[in-house]
């Protein structure tokens, strides 16, 4: 058996096509893999701005489409269903890349696959180097920190999250209060290196809890002060606190990651998995340090590492359309009146750990 | 034939004209909210009333707006897949254009916008010659017929300034179907991706609290 999917993603800043391949004898394989980003028009705001973001992504959609299939050497008809990302995310976005699949879908006649954003995520590592289930999931984005336990792939168990800010929304914030530049992952972390992690004592919220669940917001407002208390008296910030400000902050959020990692690993391994492996995904998990220090909780606890190569663990749709493809292997479509959700936590049986109101949990 | 369907109001509704230009199906429902879970159902039902194939479709004719920009966007966004899936062009069609479809003389088009102002074209030598979104109070009615659901709203004000030969009129055609009319009558063009009709920034603030200057 043999199946293609085309994949579509515009749940935040980035627009993206990618097709998606999988046989039985060859596994998966990605034919395609498009992204468009954001970045300049949102430059002037300090973070995403959701009306402009949908507005991006309208104009966009269709020709990532293109992109992607051209990029493939496919024609639409020559796919077997579309896959997109009906959630969770800015809605604005989410519901422009629902309604484009959805012509797609009518069109053609395809299949539709709604697909949730996280399992995208979360899905990846099968994709990628065909992990079995079940597997542990750290999830550490932009928008999202979470563990899971991957038991199958419409089933995630999660273990905690944060119970606030993610920490690539705090990487951002903090570049932003440095005067370093946008994206805050990669500045913060290039900063970092030439300072000293020790320099400023910050907090590592929710240490002293059990559990797996996190906080960020804190930190970030903890941080403030401490450059507030290292600005000069014309409001200027030396260059060595700058550093030593991105290399105290980037530890406290490493001590935390893996404290709480430790704890995720024990809890995984009651479950005397085959292959026991710890995968991250996410933005995050690109910085070097933060990568450095879950390896080595992985290999301290006899567990083997992966992480996605970096364009597969930020948004992308190649995710969408393999974690599509999963869906759909198991016999699961959606109709033409598919929605789109501002929230949708992956894990429908945990309490909620986010925004409990009555639009329902966020994650 | 041509489908055209519209989103950009509190309403959805979809139309199938065929190339000598008669109505061959048509549905409105006014709705609030759910437009994205209704138009594609839609859609399908239209065409199926119709008899017709998604083959027999040589062009997508969809509303542009000014309206709700969710709205519009639910609607551009599926037309553009649709027209890329049946390699047809697809053509953006401002319901301001659909509102004044078949008539003559002076006319002003209306749509309520968020508030109290108003969106407003004028036809047949009646101002403004270009959509704009504006205070409802700031607009000159002339001798002109005023067409929209701010018609009425607009003809009282007008009283008041003593304005005199404005009349209101319904529109024409339901909006689908006006839409479906207007890019009927003209050339397709291939090459356009309809977009929206926002005539209206996106509301951002530039961030507060500047970073600051580094030293050393």
């Amino acid at each position: 058996m043999t199946l293609t999917l085309l994949g579509i993603e515009s749940s935040c800043d980035d627009t993206a096509a990618a097709v998606v391949r999988w046989s039985e004898q060859d596994g998966a394989q990605i034919l395609s893999n498009h992204v468009a980003g954001q970045e300049a028009l949102h430059a002037d705001f300090g973070g995403v701005v959701p009306e402009i973001a949908a507005r991006a992504h309208t104009e966009k959609l269709d020709h990532m489409v293109e992109a992607a299939l051209q990029g493939a050497g496919l024609r639409l008809k020559d796919c077997d269903a579309i896959a997109v990302t009906s959630g969770p995310g800015l809605i604005g976005g989410v519901l422009a890349g629902v309604m484009c699949a959805k012509g797609l879908s009518l069109a053609s006649g395809l299949p539709l696959v709604g697909v949730n954003h996280l399992a995208g995520h979360a899905l990846t590592p099968r994709l990628t180097d065909g992990l079995p289930f079940p597997y542990l999931m750290l999830l550490v984005s932009g928008g999202h920190c979470q563990f899971l336990i991957v038991h199958a792939a419409d089933r995630f168990e999660r273990l905690g999250g944060t119970i606030d800010d993610a920490p690539g929304e705090a990487f951002d914030k903090i570049a932003r209060i440095l005067g370093l530049p946008q994206p805050g992952g990669p500045s913060v972390e290039r900063a970092a290196l030439e300072g000293d992690p020790k320099a400023f004592a910050l907090p590592r919220p929710l240490l002293d809890r059990p559990g797996c669940d996190m906080s960020f917001s804190g930190l970030k407002t903890a941080l403030l002060r401490a450059r507030d208390g290292a600005l000069a008296a014309d409001g200027s910030l030396a260059r060595a606190d700058q550093c030593n400000l991105s290399a105290s902050f980037q530890a406290a959020i490493t001590d935390v990651l893996a404290a709480k990692t430790k704890r995720a690993l024990a809890a995984y391994a009651a479950l005397a998995p085959a292959v026991p492996t710890l995968a991250v995904a996410g933005g995050v998990a690109a910085n070097q340090t933060i990568r450095a220090a879950l390896a080595a909780q992985a290999e301290s606890a006899g567990v083997r590492f992966t992480a996605p190569p970096l364009a597969l663990c930020t948004d992308n749709a190649a995710m969408i359309a393999w974690a599509g493809l999963e869906r759909f292997r198991l016999g699961e479509s959606d109709d033409l009146t598919l929605s789109a959700r501002p929230r949708w936590p992956l894990d429908t049986a945990a309490a909620p750990m986010l925004g409990s109101g009555k639009k329902g949990a966020k994650a | 034939m041509i489908l055209a369907f519209d989103t950009s109001g509190p309403s959805v509704s979809a139309a199938l004209l065929s190339q000598d230009e008669t109505l061959l199906a048509a549905l409105y429902e006014d709705m609030a909210k759910g437009q994205a879970e209704r138009l594609m159902p839609m859609v399908a039902e239209v065409m199926h009333e119709a008899g017709a194939d998604m083959q027999d479709l040589t062009r997508i004719a969809v509303g542009i707006g000014p309206g709700n920009f969710t709205g519009i966007r639910i609607a551009v966004s599926a037309a553009r897949g649709m027209a890329l899936a049946l390699g047809i062009p697809a053509t953006g069609v401002s319901l301001l254009d659909a509102l004044t479809h078949g008539t003559s003389g002076p006319v002003i088009a209306t749509l309520p916008a968020p508030r109290g102002l108003i969106y407003a074209q004028g036809y047949g030598g009646a101002a403004p010659a270009a959509p704009i979104l504006t205070d409802p109070a700031t607009l000159t009615l002339g001798a002109a017929t005023v067409i929209g659901p701010p018609a009425e709203m607009l003809l009282t004000l007008a009283k008041g300034g003593a304005e005199a030969g404005a009349k209101a009129a319904p529109a024409a055609f339901a909006p689908a179907s006006a839409i479906a009319r207007v890019a009927h009558a003209r050339t397709p063009n291939p090459a356009e991706r309809p977009s929206p009709l926002y005539l209206r920034p996106a509301d951002a603030a530039p961030a507060r609290n500047a970073p600051p200057v580094i030293t050393g």
